[in-house]
């Protein structure tokens, strides 16, 4: 069973002494460390040397069918953020999709 | 005289307005240029009084004082454009080519005061109440926002008869739209859309632009265009390019600068094709993830539709009929068919169902008693894809010992992780002091036919509750008061 408690941004940030964000404008929580498990993808700008598969998360053991899903996964993830009122998160969907076409490309060839 | 049922397709590059005849059939009205469809470019002109929409003002200005695609910005609640020390809003630029759309068409189809306007499928809450806003301020009354592929959807019924389940692909000038619907009879039923910002006919031209000037440099040793005029110049003729190599394999075009000199540039279908290969990856997956939303695999679709002067681009129709195994359709003019359906929708909305086109939501604590894990999470209280109009409601705890106002995000996007939603909103609620953490909240979220939220919120211990519509801030968002006051002023504006 699920419990389900309120968490707006404000009182998460207060949860972490940091001053409040404010109400509008800034999107993004800066919640607790996130604990999921799904999709590792990162909001921070790519390292020089990482590769498209690095930045992905997609390691050397995935099987083609689950750098497939894994591929769908972050697709929609940052297409999503292409469209975020965040310029900050919209600028690293680029690079992150441009990742993304790559590694599909890779794996399962050009269009 | 004044007509009933008119439709607007108000686009990244083009905008076209259609009604529908005596007949049942919707018609393209030209505007007073001559043209079927008015390019959504605004100049403002230096001498006179005046603004230019359409070829005069993509074509003939200062570019410094041209505005292109004003759409893209459409959901940027700070975004302005600051001209001779006035700063116009999105919905304001829009607003002077939707009047322009009105006061040209008006004289020949009679007094248009009510009408449909399309929108892309992903166009959030404030896009949508942007463009409503646009409409207002031109003297228009918007009877029904209509998602883009949506409205195509229902011209290819009417003019063609597909039924069944279709997917609809509209490749803009901006954006890429997928919708998947079912059409049996009058009756639409729409299951998913999806859409892609920057996946578009402009990205394209960019990308040819970029392959031109690289040519260019291999040849002159210096840049292709050396200020705004230039490149818009260079890019007009990239545009050109692409348009022939749609019915050529291999184009070649002189361009160059007064500073510099010209020089040939050839070009190849396939270079081109190579040169958009990333973003036609893009589109295939766009594709895929509507397939997936509805739940539905490539075989469960009878129709692809095509939609938006992109698709004439040869590799698109090649690239759908590999994916879905069966040649795409296509009603011959591609630009035309949103505006024409948005027309018929005006007359049919009754019998079309749409679904909700994002996942609505707040920000929680979510605790997983059965494994003890507990991560923040974007709560999802209105899924993507619930027909509409719906209300819906998810059941919360409050936070915190003696909390005294409750505090309710409500997010935008479907993304479990909070990085990857946005908050579009908060609602505050006072509560009575001394209380226990973990006491009851419902919040129920509501979202419209034209796609817009309202959110309730009750502490069911005290009774307490607030309502309220979802507004947005910021220095590109109008008040309502400024909104008619700027309706007021635009009215009076010569718009040529």
């Amino acid at each position: 069973m699920f419990k389900k408690v309120l968490l707006s941004i404000s009182k998460s940030l207060g949860r972490q002494s940091q001053p409040s964000a404010p109400a509008t404008r800034k999107p993004l929580a800066r919640p607790p460390a996130d604990t999921s498990a799904a999709a590792p993808a990162r909001t921070t700008a790519p390292a020089q040397n990482q590769t498209a598969e690095d930045l992905l998360g997609i390691d050397a053991k995935m099987g083609k069918e689950q750098i497939r899903d894994h591929l769908k996964l972050l697709y929609r993830r940052y297409n999503r953020a292409a469209s975020s009122l965040d310029h900050a998160v919209r600028s690293e969907a680029d690079s992150m999709l441009d990742a993304i076409v790559a590694v599909r490309e890779k794996h399962f060839g050009e269009i | 005289m004044m007509v009933e049922y008119v439709g607007i397709d108000l686009g990244t590059t083009l905008s076209g307005l259609a009604y529908l005849k005596p007949d049942g059939n919707p018609e393209i009205v030209p505007n007073s240029d001559g043209e079927r469809l008015t390019p959504s470019v605004v100049y403002f002109d230096a001498h006179e009084d005046i603004k230019l929409v359409g070829a005069a003002a993509r074509d003939g200005g200062d570019p410094d004082r041209t505005v292109f695609q004003i759409k893209r910005h459409m959901d940027d609640p700070e975004y302005l454009v600051t001209m001779d020390g006035r700063e116009w809003t999105p919905s304001e630029i829009s607003a002077l080519i939707l009047a322009k759309l009105k006061r040209d068409c008006s004289k020949i189809v009679g007094d248009i005061t009510e009408v449909v306007i399309t929108v892309p499928a992903n166009f959030n809450e404030l896009a949508r109440k942007s463009t409503i806003a646009a409409a207002e301020m031109a003297g228009l009354k918007v009877r029904r926002l209509v998602n883009e592929p949506t409205a195509a959807a229902v011209y290819y019924a009417h003019s063609q008869g597909v039924q069944g389940r279709i997917l609809v692909f509209d490749l803009g000038g901006g954006t890429l739209d997928t919708t998947i619907l079912e059409v049996d009879g009058d009756n639409i039923r729409i299951l998913t859309s999806e859409g892609a910002r920057h996946l578009g006919g402009s990205n394209f031209d960019d990308l040819l632009l970029a392959a031109y000037d690289e040519q260019y440099q291999k040849q002159v040793k210096a840049p292709l265009y050396n200020d705004e005029r230039q490149r818009r110049r260079a890019l007009q003729a990239s545009e050109d390019a692409k348009k022939m190599l749609s019915k050529l394999q291999r184009v070649s075009d002189t361009v160059g600068n007064d500073a510099s000199g010209l020089a040939r540039i050839d070009l190849s279908r396939e270079t081109f094709e190579n040169l958009i290969r990333r973003m036609m990856t893009r589109a295939v997956m766009l594709v895929e993830q509507a397939l997936d939303s509805a739940m539905l695999k490539v075989g469960d679709i009878e129709h692809v539709v095509l939609v938006g002067g992109s698709t004439r681009i040869p590799k698109v129709r090649q690239m759908l009929e590999k994916h879905f195994g069966t040649p795409p359709k296509t009603c011959g003019n591609v630009d035309e068919c949103v505006a024409l359906g948005a027309a018929l929708f005006a007359r049919k909305s009754g019998r079309i169902s749409e679904v909700c086109n994002q996942s609505y939501g707040t920000l929680a604590m979510v605790y997983n008693a059965a494994t003890g894990e507990e991560k923040v999470q974007n709560s999802i209280v209105i899924p993507k894809n619930t027909p509409i109009p719906c209300s819906c409601t998810q059941m919360y705890v409050t936070s915190e010992d003696n909390e005294r106002v409750i505090e309710v995000d409500v997010t935008q996007g479907e993304d479990s992780d909070p990085r990857f939603v946005d908050v579009i909103g908060r609602i505050t609620l006072e509560v009575p002091p001394n209380r226990p953490k973990g006491c009851e909240v419902t919040v129920t979220f509501s979202y419209d036919e034209n796609q817009r939220v309202r959110a309730l919120v009750v502490d069911k211990q005290s009774g307490r509750s607030r309502e309220v519509a979802l507004t947005y801030k910021g220095a590109g968002v109008l008040s309502d008061d400024e909104l008619q006051r700027r309706g007021s002023y635009l009215k009076a504006m010569r718009i040529e």
